[in-house]
Protein backbone atom coordinates (compact mmCIF):
# COMPACT_ATOMS: atom_id res chain seq x y z
CA UNK A 1 0.00 0.00 0.00
CA UNK A 2 1.09 3.55 -0.72
CA UNK A 3 0.50 6.92 -0.58
CA UNK A 4 -2.46 6.74 -3.67
CA UNK A 5 -1.92 9.75 -6.49
CA UNK A 6 -3.86 11.99 -7.47
CA UNK A 7 -6.36 10.06 -10.06
CA UNK A 8 -6.47 11.94 -13.66
CA UNK A 9 -9.84 13.70 -15.09
CA UNK A 10 -10.84 14.66 -11.40
CA UNK A 11 -12.83 17.69 -10.60
CA UNK A 12 -9.68 20.13 -9.67
CA UNK A 13 -12.04 22.45 -7.52
CA UNK A 14 -11.10 21.93 -4.12
CA UNK A 15 -13.17 19.56 -2.38
CA UNK A 16 -12.37 21.83 1.08
CA UNK A 17 -11.53 25.37 1.30
CA UNK A 18 -11.02 27.06 4.56
CA UNK A 19 -9.77 30.72 5.22
CA UNK A 20 -9.08 32.45 8.17
CA UNK A 21 -11.19 30.05 10.10
CA UNK A 22 -11.84 30.86 14.10
CA UNK A 23 -14.22 29.17 16.58
CA UNK A 24 -14.49 31.21 19.47
CA UNK A 25 -16.53 29.34 22.51
CA UNK A 26 -18.07 31.78 24.70
CA UNK A 27 -16.97 30.06 28.10
CA UNK A 28 -20.50 31.58 30.07
CA UNK A 29 -22.38 29.77 28.05
CA UNK A 30 -20.55 26.46 27.09
CA UNK A 31 -21.21 25.37 30.87
CA UNK A 32 -24.21 23.55 31.82
CA UNK A 33 -26.54 26.32 33.19
CA UNK A 34 -29.10 26.93 35.70
CA UNK A 35 -30.80 29.81 36.16
CA UNK A 36 -29.06 30.40 39.48
CA UNK A 37 -25.82 30.21 38.04
CA UNK A 38 -26.34 32.18 35.42
CA UNK A 39 -27.92 34.98 37.22
CA UNK A 40 -24.67 35.27 38.88
CA UNK A 41 -22.92 35.06 35.68
CA UNK A 42 -24.61 38.22 34.62
CA UNK A 43 -23.50 40.09 37.80
CA UNK A 44 -19.64 38.83 36.76
CA UNK A 45 -20.04 40.27 33.27
CA UNK A 46 -18.35 42.93 34.14
CA UNK A 47 -14.83 41.00 34.98
CA UNK A 48 -14.10 40.71 31.42
CA UNK A 49 -15.31 38.65 28.94
CA UNK A 50 -15.08 34.93 28.85
CA UNK A 51 -13.93 33.51 25.66
CA UNK A 52 -11.69 31.04 24.36
CA UNK A 53 -10.91 31.15 20.90
CA UNK A 54 -11.07 26.91 19.72
CA UNK A 55 -9.09 27.60 16.01
CA UNK A 56 -7.78 30.96 15.00
CA UNK A 57 -6.87 31.83 11.86
CA UNK A 58 -6.86 28.29 10.10
CA UNK A 59 -6.11 28.16 6.14
CA UNK A 60 -5.72 25.37 3.98
CA UNK A 61 -7.51 23.72 0.89
CA UNK A 62 -7.96 20.13 0.21
CA UNK A 63 -8.35 18.78 -3.20
CA UNK A 64 -10.20 15.86 -4.02
CA UNK A 65 -8.27 12.38 -3.81
CA UNK A 66 -6.54 14.07 -1.14
CA UNK A 67 -5.88 12.93 2.46
CA UNK A 68 -5.46 14.94 5.58
CA UNK A 69 -3.93 13.68 8.64
CA UNK A 70 -4.76 15.91 11.54
CA UNK A 71 -2.62 15.97 14.87
CA UNK A 72 -1.24 17.20 17.46
CA UNK A 73 -2.16 17.44 21.51
CA UNK A 74 -5.07 17.33 23.31
CA UNK A 75 -7.02 20.33 23.31
CA UNK A 76 -5.44 21.62 19.98
CA UNK A 77 -8.59 22.28 18.56
CA UNK A 78 -8.70 18.80 15.79
CA UNK A 79 -11.98 17.93 16.43
CA UNK A 80 -13.65 21.49 16.84
CA UNK A 81 -12.08 21.47 13.07
CA UNK A 82 -13.69 18.71 11.99
CA UNK A 83 -16.67 19.72 13.48
CA UNK A 84 -16.64 23.18 11.70
CA UNK A 85 -15.87 20.98 7.93
CA UNK A 86 -18.92 19.13 8.63
CA UNK A 87 -20.78 22.48 8.68
CA UNK A 88 -22.00 21.41 12.71
CA UNK A 89 -20.23 24.72 13.75
CA UNK A 90 -20.49 27.85 12.27
CA UNK A 91 -17.49 29.60 12.27
CA UNK A 92 -16.85 32.95 14.27
CA UNK A 93 -14.83 34.10 12.02
CA UNK A 94 -13.63 33.69 8.44
CA UNK A 95 -15.52 31.53 5.73
CA UNK A 96 -15.19 27.65 5.00
CA UNK A 97 -16.67 25.84 1.66
CA UNK A 98 -17.11 22.08 1.30
CA UNK A 99 -17.85 20.51 -2.17
CA UNK A 100 -19.68 16.99 -2.30
CA UNK A 101 -21.30 14.82 0.13
CA UNK A 102 -20.25 15.13 3.07
CA UNK A 103 -19.88 11.94 5.67
CA UNK A 104 -19.05 13.21 9.25
CA UNK A 105 -20.00 10.56 11.52
CA UNK A 106 -16.74 11.82 13.71
CA UNK A 107 -16.80 9.62 16.63
CA UNK A 108 -18.94 6.40 14.83
CA UNK A 109 -21.77 5.13 16.18
CA UNK A 110 -22.77 8.04 18.67
CA UNK A 111 -25.40 8.90 17.45
CA UNK A 112 -27.44 5.61 17.40
CA UNK A 113 -31.17 5.19 18.84
CA UNK A 114 -30.12 2.53 21.89
CA UNK A 115 -33.82 1.12 21.11
CA UNK A 116 -33.96 0.66 17.78
CA UNK A 117 -32.48 -2.46 15.87
CA UNK A 118 -29.29 -2.02 13.80
CA UNK A 119 -31.66 -1.79 10.57
CA UNK A 120 -33.70 0.71 11.50
CA UNK A 121 -30.42 3.00 12.35
CA UNK A 122 -29.13 2.36 9.42
CA UNK A 123 -31.70 4.20 7.86
CA UNK A 124 -32.31 6.56 10.76
CA UNK A 125 -28.63 7.60 9.53
CA UNK A 126 -29.28 8.02 6.28
CA UNK A 127 -32.09 10.29 7.39
CA UNK A 128 -30.24 12.12 9.36
CA UNK A 129 -27.44 12.48 6.74
CA UNK A 130 -29.81 13.47 4.21
CA UNK A 131 -29.94 10.48 1.82
CA UNK A 132 -33.29 9.70 0.30
CA UNK A 133 -35.02 6.13 1.49
CA UNK A 134 -34.54 4.24 -1.73
CA UNK A 135 -30.95 4.90 -2.11
CA UNK A 136 -30.20 4.21 1.32
CA UNK A 137 -31.90 0.78 1.16
CA UNK A 138 -30.45 -0.27 -1.82
CA UNK A 139 -26.85 0.55 0.31
CA UNK A 140 -28.30 -1.50 2.90
CA UNK A 141 -26.66 -5.07 2.50
CA UNK A 142 -23.38 -3.84 1.39
CA UNK A 143 -23.38 -2.09 4.93
CA UNK A 144 -24.67 -4.74 6.92
CA UNK A 145 -22.16 -6.95 5.46
CA UNK A 146 -19.08 -5.17 5.89
CA UNK A 147 -20.21 -4.70 9.39
CA UNK A 148 -19.95 -8.07 9.72
CA UNK A 149 -21.88 -8.19 12.93
CA UNK A 150 -24.14 -11.32 12.23
CA UNK A 151 -27.64 -11.97 13.74
CA UNK A 152 -27.09 -8.61 15.75
CA UNK A 153 -28.50 -6.80 12.72
CA UNK A 154 -31.89 -7.24 13.95
CA UNK A 155 -31.35 -6.55 18.00
CA UNK A 156 -31.47 -3.30 19.45
CA UNK A 157 -28.31 -1.38 19.69
CA UNK A 158 -28.20 -1.28 23.01
CA UNK A 159 -27.40 -5.10 23.10
CA UNK A 160 -24.30 -4.35 20.85
CA UNK A 161 -20.73 -4.45 22.23
CA UNK A 162 -18.40 -1.12 21.68
CA UNK A 163 -16.34 -2.75 18.77
CA UNK A 164 -19.78 -3.77 17.15
CA UNK A 165 -21.10 -0.37 17.30
CA UNK A 166 -18.19 0.86 15.64
CA UNK A 167 -18.12 -1.26 13.28
CA UNK A 168 -21.82 -0.70 11.77
CA UNK A 169 -20.95 3.10 12.65
CA UNK A 170 -17.89 3.08 10.08
CA UNK A 171 -19.48 1.05 7.74
CA UNK A 172 -22.40 3.91 7.58
CA UNK A 173 -20.17 6.69 7.72
CA UNK A 174 -18.25 5.42 4.51
CA UNK A 175 -21.04 3.17 2.68
CA UNK A 176 -22.99 6.31 1.75
CA UNK A 177 -20.74 7.24 -0.77
CA UNK A 178 -18.91 10.74 0.36
CA UNK A 179 -17.19 13.04 -1.56
CA UNK A 180 -15.54 14.43 1.88
CA UNK A 181 -15.38 12.19 4.73
CA UNK A 182 -14.04 13.59 8.60
CA UNK A 183 -13.06 10.93 10.63
CA UNK A 184 -12.10 11.28 14.35
CA UNK A 185 -10.32 9.36 16.23
CA UNK A 186 -11.88 5.76 14.54
CA UNK A 187 -8.93 4.13 13.30
CA UNK A 188 -8.16 1.71 17.23
CA UNK A 189 -11.58 0.83 17.07
CA UNK A 190 -13.05 -2.94 16.62
CA UNK A 191 -10.14 -5.93 16.56
CA UNK A 192 -7.32 -6.47 14.70
CA UNK A 193 -9.06 -7.82 11.72
CA UNK A 194 -11.77 -4.67 11.33
CA UNK A 195 -8.79 -2.59 11.59
CA UNK A 196 -7.13 -4.08 8.87
CA UNK A 197 -10.15 -4.35 6.97
CA UNK A 198 -11.32 -0.18 7.57
CA UNK A 199 -7.73 1.19 6.88
CA UNK A 200 -8.61 -0.47 3.28
CA UNK A 201 -11.47 0.81 3.12
CA UNK A 202 -10.24 4.30 3.66
CA UNK A 203 -7.79 3.87 1.20
CA UNK A 204 -9.81 3.23 -1.51
CA UNK A 205 -12.23 6.15 -0.46
CA UNK A 206 -8.98 8.17 -1.40
CA UNK A 207 -8.25 6.86 -4.11
CA UNK A 208 -11.14 7.28 -5.87
CA UNK A 209 -11.35 10.69 -6.13
CA UNK A 210 -12.40 11.78 -2.48
CA UNK A 211 -11.32 13.55 0.20
CA UNK A 212 -10.54 12.27 3.70
CA UNK A 213 -9.46 14.54 6.64
CA UNK A 214 -8.92 12.38 9.50
CA UNK A 215 -7.82 13.04 13.05
CA UNK A 216 -5.92 10.61 14.98
CA UNK A 217 -3.09 9.69 17.31
CA UNK A 218 -1.76 7.17 15.35
CA UNK A 219 1.37 8.51 13.73
CA UNK A 220 1.87 5.52 11.80
CA UNK A 221 -1.02 6.24 9.97
CA UNK A 222 -0.41 9.88 9.16
CA UNK A 223 2.97 9.07 7.91
CA UNK A 224 2.02 5.74 5.85
CA UNK A 225 -1.34 6.76 4.47
CA UNK A 226 -1.47 10.31 4.39
CA UNK A 227 -0.12 12.31 1.44
CA UNK A 228 -0.65 15.20 3.80
CA UNK A 229 -0.98 16.49 7.52
CA UNK A 230 -1.46 19.48 9.93
CA UNK A 231 -0.36 20.23 12.93
CA UNK A 232 -2.39 21.96 15.29
CA UNK A 233 -1.78 23.69 18.30
CA UNK A 234 -3.81 25.39 20.79
CA UNK A 235 -6.25 26.34 17.68
CA UNK A 236 -3.50 27.56 15.29
CA UNK A 237 -1.83 25.75 12.39
CA UNK A 238 2.31 25.23 13.48
CA UNK A 239 3.23 23.35 10.58
CA UNK A 240 1.39 21.48 7.02
CA UNK A 241 2.80 20.34 4.43
CA UNK A 242 4.40 16.39 3.68
CA UNK A 243 3.55 14.08 6.61
CA UNK A 244 6.83 12.96 7.66
CA UNK A 245 8.14 16.38 8.60
CA UNK A 246 4.80 17.55 10.13
CA UNK A 247 5.03 14.35 12.51
CA UNK A 248 8.71 15.26 13.51
CA UNK A 249 8.10 18.39 14.42
CA UNK A 250 4.71 16.78 16.29
CA UNK A 251 7.35 14.41 17.45
CA UNK A 252 9.66 16.72 18.67
CA UNK A 253 7.40 19.60 20.32
CA UNK A 254 5.80 16.23 22.56
CA UNK A 255 9.18 15.83 23.82
CA UNK A 256 9.90 19.58 24.97
CA UNK A 257 6.52 19.51 26.31
CA UNK A 258 6.92 16.63 28.30
CA UNK A 259 10.62 17.87 29.39
CA UNK A 260 8.86 21.36 30.80
CA UNK A 261 5.96 19.96 32.54
CA UNK A 262 6.73 20.24 36.22
CA UNK A 263 7.74 16.65 37.48
CA UNK A 264 5.27 15.24 39.82
CA UNK A 265 7.12 14.22 42.85
CA UNK A 266 6.31 10.24 43.12
CA UNK B 1 -15.85 8.89 -13.11
CA UNK B 2 -17.63 12.19 -14.07
CA UNK B 3 -18.41 15.27 -12.13
CA UNK B 4 -20.85 18.31 -13.10
CA UNK B 5 -20.35 21.47 -10.59
CA UNK B 6 -24.45 21.75 -11.01
CA UNK B 7 -24.60 18.30 -9.59
CA UNK B 8 -22.28 18.69 -6.62
CA UNK B 9 -23.50 19.76 -3.63
CA UNK B 10 -21.77 22.89 -1.75
CA UNK B 11 -22.27 24.26 1.49
CA UNK B 12 -20.40 27.47 2.81
CA UNK B 13 -20.45 28.62 6.72
CA UNK B 14 -19.50 31.37 8.05
CA UNK B 15 -19.89 34.15 10.49
CA UNK B 16 -22.64 35.71 8.47
CA UNK B 17 -26.31 34.96 9.49
CA UNK B 18 -29.34 35.73 7.53
CA UNK B 19 -31.90 38.34 8.57
CA UNK B 20 -35.02 37.01 10.11
CA UNK B 21 -37.18 36.60 6.63
CA UNK B 22 -34.44 34.92 5.30
CA UNK B 23 -34.43 32.65 8.62
CA UNK B 24 -37.93 32.17 8.12
CA UNK B 25 -37.34 30.74 4.50
CA UNK B 26 -34.94 28.65 5.30
CA UNK B 27 -36.58 26.93 8.27
CA UNK B 28 -39.50 26.10 5.63
CA UNK B 29 -36.86 25.00 3.13
CA UNK B 30 -34.61 22.50 5.57
CA UNK B 31 -38.10 20.95 7.62
CA UNK B 32 -39.79 20.02 4.41
CA UNK B 33 -36.59 18.79 2.19
CA UNK B 34 -36.47 16.65 5.70
CA UNK B 35 -40.12 15.47 6.00
CA UNK B 36 -38.95 12.00 5.67
CA UNK B 37 -36.62 12.30 8.44
CA UNK B 38 -39.36 13.71 10.44
CA UNK B 39 -41.64 10.81 9.66
CA UNK B 40 -38.80 8.90 10.94
CA UNK B 41 -38.09 9.73 14.10
CA UNK B 42 -41.93 10.08 14.79
CA UNK B 43 -42.00 6.09 13.89
CA UNK B 44 -38.99 5.34 15.99
CA UNK B 45 -40.90 7.28 18.60
CA UNK B 46 -44.09 5.43 18.35
CA UNK B 47 -41.86 2.22 18.12
CA UNK B 48 -39.96 2.51 21.30
CA UNK B 49 -43.12 3.64 23.25
CA UNK B 50 -44.92 1.11 22.57
CA UNK B 51 -41.99 -1.28 23.20
CA UNK B 52 -41.94 -2.38 26.87
CA UNK B 53 -45.01 -2.83 27.83
CA UNK B 54 -47.44 -5.83 27.78
CA UNK B 55 -50.34 -3.90 25.74
CA UNK B 56 -47.56 -2.02 23.48
CA UNK B 57 -49.75 0.67 21.71
CA UNK B 58 -52.99 -0.13 23.02
CA UNK B 59 -51.55 2.15 25.64
CA UNK B 60 -52.35 4.79 23.92
CA UNK B 61 -56.30 3.85 23.04
CA UNK B 62 -56.40 3.01 27.26
CA UNK B 63 -54.22 5.86 28.13
CA UNK B 64 -56.98 8.70 27.91
CA UNK B 65 -59.71 6.60 29.12
CA UNK B 66 -57.71 6.22 32.45
CA UNK B 67 -57.24 10.03 32.62
CA UNK B 68 -60.77 10.25 32.04
CA UNK B 69 -61.90 7.71 34.80
CA UNK B 70 -59.96 9.43 37.09
CA UNK B 71 -61.04 12.93 36.41
CA UNK B 72 -64.88 11.19 36.42
CA UNK B 73 -64.23 9.83 40.05
CA UNK B 74 -62.70 13.20 41.05
CA UNK B 75 -65.27 15.17 40.03
CA UNK B 76 -68.57 13.36 40.13
CA UNK B 77 -68.02 11.48 42.65
CA UNK B 78 -66.10 13.31 45.23
CA UNK B 79 -66.84 16.65 44.30
CA UNK B 80 -70.51 15.59 43.47
CA UNK B 81 -70.79 18.05 40.27
CA UNK B 82 -73.14 16.56 37.64
CA UNK B 83 -73.43 17.67 33.95
CA UNK B 84 -75.04 15.04 32.23
CA UNK B 85 -72.57 12.68 29.92
CA UNK B 86 -69.61 14.24 31.82
CA UNK B 87 -67.30 11.57 30.97
CA UNK B 88 -67.96 13.25 26.90
CA UNK B 89 -67.42 16.09 28.24
CA UNK B 90 -63.97 16.08 29.74
CA UNK B 91 -62.96 13.34 27.05
CA UNK B 92 -63.43 15.94 24.22
CA UNK B 93 -60.69 18.35 26.22
CA UNK B 94 -58.54 15.88 27.72
CA UNK B 95 -57.49 14.19 24.45
CA UNK B 96 -56.16 16.90 22.50
CA UNK B 97 -54.68 18.09 26.15
CA UNK B 98 -52.80 15.06 26.09
CA UNK B 99 -51.11 15.87 22.91
CA UNK B 100 -50.21 19.32 23.96
CA UNK B 101 -48.39 18.03 27.01
CA UNK B 102 -46.74 15.38 25.76
CA UNK B 103 -45.90 16.98 22.77
CA UNK B 104 -44.26 19.75 24.83
CA UNK B 105 -42.52 17.53 27.27
CA UNK B 106 -41.38 15.96 24.66
CA UNK B 107 -39.98 18.86 22.40
CA UNK B 108 -38.31 20.03 25.69
CA UNK B 109 -35.41 17.59 25.89
CA UNK B 110 -35.75 16.59 21.93
CA UNK B 111 -32.85 18.74 21.62
CA UNK B 112 -30.69 18.08 24.70
CA UNK B 113 -31.38 14.38 24.13
CA UNK B 114 -29.43 14.30 20.97
CA UNK B 115 -26.51 16.07 21.77
CA UNK B 116 -24.09 13.29 20.60
CA UNK B 117 -25.82 13.39 16.86
CA UNK B 118 -26.00 16.95 17.06
CA UNK B 119 -22.09 17.73 17.47
CA UNK B 120 -21.87 14.24 14.80
CA UNK B 121 -24.17 15.36 11.84
CA UNK B 122 -25.03 18.25 10.28
CA UNK B 123 -28.65 18.26 9.94
CA UNK B 124 -31.29 20.85 10.35
CA UNK B 125 -32.16 20.86 13.93
CA UNK B 126 -35.41 22.17 14.09
CA UNK B 127 -36.70 18.51 12.93
CA UNK B 128 -36.10 17.52 16.35
CA UNK B 129 -38.81 19.88 18.05
CA UNK B 130 -41.20 19.03 14.90
CA UNK B 131 -40.72 15.45 15.00
CA UNK B 132 -41.67 15.59 19.32
CA UNK B 133 -45.24 17.65 17.81
CA UNK B 134 -45.80 15.50 15.04
CA UNK B 135 -45.68 11.85 17.23
CA UNK B 136 -48.36 14.09 19.18
CA UNK B 137 -50.51 14.09 16.75
CA UNK B 138 -50.31 10.19 16.24
CA UNK B 139 -51.51 9.67 19.84
CA UNK B 140 -54.30 11.98 19.24
CA UNK B 141 -55.08 9.87 15.98
CA UNK B 142 -55.23 7.02 18.03
CA UNK B 143 -57.02 8.76 20.59
CA UNK B 144 -60.08 9.44 18.57
CA UNK B 145 -60.63 5.27 18.16
CA UNK B 146 -62.34 5.65 21.80
CA UNK B 147 -64.02 8.60 21.30
CA UNK B 148 -65.51 7.80 18.21
CA UNK B 149 -66.14 4.41 20.35
CA UNK B 150 -67.74 6.57 23.10
CA UNK B 151 -70.04 8.04 21.24
CA UNK B 152 -71.31 5.31 19.26
CA UNK B 153 -71.73 2.87 22.20
CA UNK B 154 -72.42 5.40 24.63
CA UNK B 155 -73.93 9.03 23.25
CA UNK B 156 -75.28 8.03 20.11
CA UNK B 157 -77.36 11.00 20.02
CA UNK B 158 -74.47 13.57 20.48
CA UNK B 159 -73.09 11.75 17.28
CA UNK B 160 -73.01 14.24 14.73
CA UNK B 161 -71.14 15.75 10.95
CA UNK B 162 -70.16 18.19 13.13
CA UNK B 163 -66.94 15.70 14.26
CA UNK B 164 -65.82 16.28 10.30
CA UNK B 165 -64.41 19.67 12.16
CA UNK B 166 -61.83 17.95 14.61
CA UNK B 167 -59.21 18.09 12.13
CA UNK B 168 -59.53 21.67 11.37
CA UNK B 169 -59.41 22.56 15.29
CA UNK B 170 -56.34 20.31 15.73
CA UNK B 171 -54.62 22.26 12.81
CA UNK B 172 -54.99 25.25 14.99
CA UNK B 173 -53.83 23.40 17.87
CA UNK B 174 -50.87 22.11 15.89
CA UNK B 175 -49.57 25.41 15.15
CA UNK B 176 -49.77 27.11 18.37
CA UNK B 177 -48.22 23.53 19.58
CA UNK B 178 -45.26 24.06 17.14
CA UNK B 179 -44.78 27.56 18.35
CA UNK B 180 -44.54 26.04 21.66
CA UNK B 181 -42.05 23.43 21.22
CA UNK B 182 -40.00 25.08 19.00
CA UNK B 183 -39.41 27.84 22.02
CA UNK B 184 -39.02 24.99 25.18
CA UNK B 185 -36.75 23.46 23.02
CA UNK B 186 -34.52 25.83 22.40
CA UNK B 187 -34.41 27.25 25.99
CA UNK B 188 -33.85 24.29 27.68
CA UNK B 189 -30.53 23.55 25.67
CA UNK B 190 -29.11 26.94 27.87
CA UNK B 191 -31.44 26.35 31.69
CA UNK B 192 -32.57 22.41 32.21
CA UNK B 193 -34.72 24.04 34.40
CA UNK B 194 -37.44 24.04 31.62
CA UNK B 195 -38.54 20.44 32.11
CA UNK B 196 -38.75 20.69 35.81
CA UNK B 197 -40.63 23.99 35.65
CA UNK B 198 -43.20 23.13 32.94
CA UNK B 199 -44.72 20.16 34.35
CA UNK B 200 -46.05 22.55 36.79
CA UNK B 201 -47.10 25.30 34.72
CA UNK B 202 -48.43 23.03 32.05
CA UNK B 203 -50.83 21.48 35.21
CA UNK B 204 -51.58 24.54 36.34
CA UNK B 205 -52.85 25.93 32.85
CA UNK B 206 -54.87 22.92 32.43
CA UNK B 207 -56.93 23.67 35.67
CA UNK B 208 -57.00 27.19 34.79
CA UNK B 209 -58.30 26.02 31.20
CA UNK B 210 -62.52 24.70 30.84
CA UNK B 211 -61.42 21.52 30.72
CA UNK B 212 -63.08 19.67 33.80
CA UNK B 213 -65.67 22.49 33.86
CA UNK B 214 -67.18 24.63 31.21
CA UNK B 215 -67.46 27.83 29.99
CA UNK B 216 -70.81 28.77 31.43
CA UNK B 217 -69.08 27.45 34.85
CA UNK B 218 -66.43 30.43 33.81
CA UNK B 219 -69.06 33.01 32.83
CA UNK B 220 -70.44 32.38 36.32
CA UNK B 221 -67.26 32.55 38.27
CA UNK B 222 -65.93 36.08 36.52
CA UNK B 223 -69.46 37.61 36.54
CA UNK B 224 -69.15 41.10 37.59
CA UNK B 225 -65.47 41.00 36.36
CA UNK B 226 -65.36 41.18 32.19
CA UNK B 227 -61.63 42.49 32.41
CA UNK B 228 -61.08 38.53 34.20
CA UNK B 229 -63.29 37.22 31.94
CA UNK B 230 -61.21 39.01 29.24
CA UNK B 231 -57.82 37.35 30.09
CA UNK B 232 -59.37 34.11 30.24
CA UNK B 233 -60.10 34.37 26.94
CA UNK B 234 -56.99 35.17 25.79
CA UNK B 235 -55.98 31.73 26.63
CA UNK B 236 -55.38 29.23 23.53
CA UNK B 237 -57.17 26.47 24.97
CA UNK B 238 -60.33 28.49 26.25
CA UNK B 239 -60.75 28.74 22.44
CA UNK B 240 -59.55 25.30 21.37
CA UNK B 241 -61.69 23.17 24.52
CA UNK B 242 -64.46 24.99 23.26
CA UNK B 243 -64.18 24.15 19.91
CA UNK B 244 -63.12 20.18 20.34
CA UNK B 245 -66.38 20.57 22.95
CA UNK B 246 -68.62 22.40 20.76
CA UNK B 247 -68.40 19.43 18.12
CA UNK B 248 -68.40 16.60 19.69
CA UNK B 249 -70.73 17.22 23.18
CA UNK B 250 -72.27 20.39 22.45
CA UNK B 251 -72.18 23.18 25.41
CA UNK B 252 -73.23 23.19 28.72
CA UNK B 253 -76.16 25.78 29.45
CA UNK B 254 -76.60 28.01 32.50
CA UNK B 255 -79.09 25.58 34.58
CA UNK B 256 -76.41 22.21 33.78
CA UNK B 257 -77.72 21.14 31.81
CA UNK B 258 -76.27 20.89 28.05
CA UNK B 259 -76.97 21.37 24.34
CA UNK B 260 -76.73 18.86 21.34
CA UNK B 261 -73.24 19.65 19.25
CA UNK B 262 -72.87 22.85 17.87
CA UNK B 263 -70.59 24.61 15.35
CA UNK B 264 -67.52 25.74 16.32
CA UNK B 265 -67.18 29.60 17.52
CA UNK B 266 -64.97 30.08 13.70
CA UNK B 267 -63.96 33.78 14.76
CA UNK B 268 -62.58 32.64 17.89
CA UNK B 269 -60.33 29.96 16.25
CA UNK B 270 -59.13 32.73 13.31
CA UNK B 271 -58.16 35.14 15.48
CA UNK B 272 -56.08 32.09 17.32
CA UNK B 273 -55.12 30.43 14.09
CA UNK B 274 -53.26 34.51 13.37
CA UNK B 275 -52.35 34.67 16.53
CA UNK B 276 -50.49 31.04 16.42
CA UNK B 277 -49.09 31.88 13.09
CA UNK B 278 -47.59 35.03 14.32
CA UNK B 279 -46.15 32.91 17.18
CA UNK B 280 -44.50 30.03 14.96
CA UNK B 281 -43.03 32.98 13.08
CA UNK B 282 -41.45 34.41 16.26
CA UNK B 283 -40.59 31.17 17.78
CA UNK B 284 -38.89 29.72 14.36
CA UNK B 285 -36.75 32.81 14.47
CA UNK B 286 -35.76 32.24 18.18
CA UNK B 287 -34.98 28.70 17.19
CA UNK B 288 -32.24 29.31 14.38
CA UNK B 289 -30.76 32.53 15.69
CA UNK B 290 -29.78 29.74 18.78
CA UNK B 291 -29.40 27.05 16.53
CA UNK B 292 -25.77 27.59 15.79
CA UNK B 293 -24.61 27.62 19.14
CA UNK B 294 -26.48 24.47 20.46
CA UNK B 295 -23.18 22.23 19.48
CA UNK B 296 -21.05 24.46 21.31
CA UNK B 297 -23.28 24.81 24.19
CA UNK B 298 -24.60 20.82 24.38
Amino acid sequence: MSVPDLPRGVDPAPAIVARELGVRYNLRLTRKNTLRTSFMNLRARANGEREFWALRDVSFKLVHGESLGVIGPNGAGKSTLLQVLAGIIAPSAGTVEVRGQVSSLLTLGAGFDQELTGRDNILLAGAFLGIREEEMRGRMEGIIEYADIGQFIDAPIKTYSSGMRARLGFSIATFVDPDVLLLDEVLGTGDEAFRVKSKARILEIAASAKAVVLVTHDLHWVTDFCNRAMLLEQGRVVAEGDPQEVVDIHVDHSAKARENAPVKPA
Amino acid sequence: MQFTAQATPVFSSSARRPNPLGLIREAVTEIWSRRHLVGYLVRADLKKKGADTVLGNLWWVIDPLLQMTVYVILVSVIFARSQPDYPLFIFAAILPWKWFSTAVGDATVAVTLQDRLIKQVRFPLLVLPTAAVMAGVANFAFGLIPLFAMLVFLYPERLSTLVVFIPVIAAVQLVFTLAIGFVVSGINVFYRDVGNLSRHVLRLWFYLSPALYGPATVHKLASGHPTIFRIIELNPFYTLFTAYRNVIYGTETPDGGSTLPIPPDWGGLAGLLVASLVLLALATIFFKRLEPTFAKVL
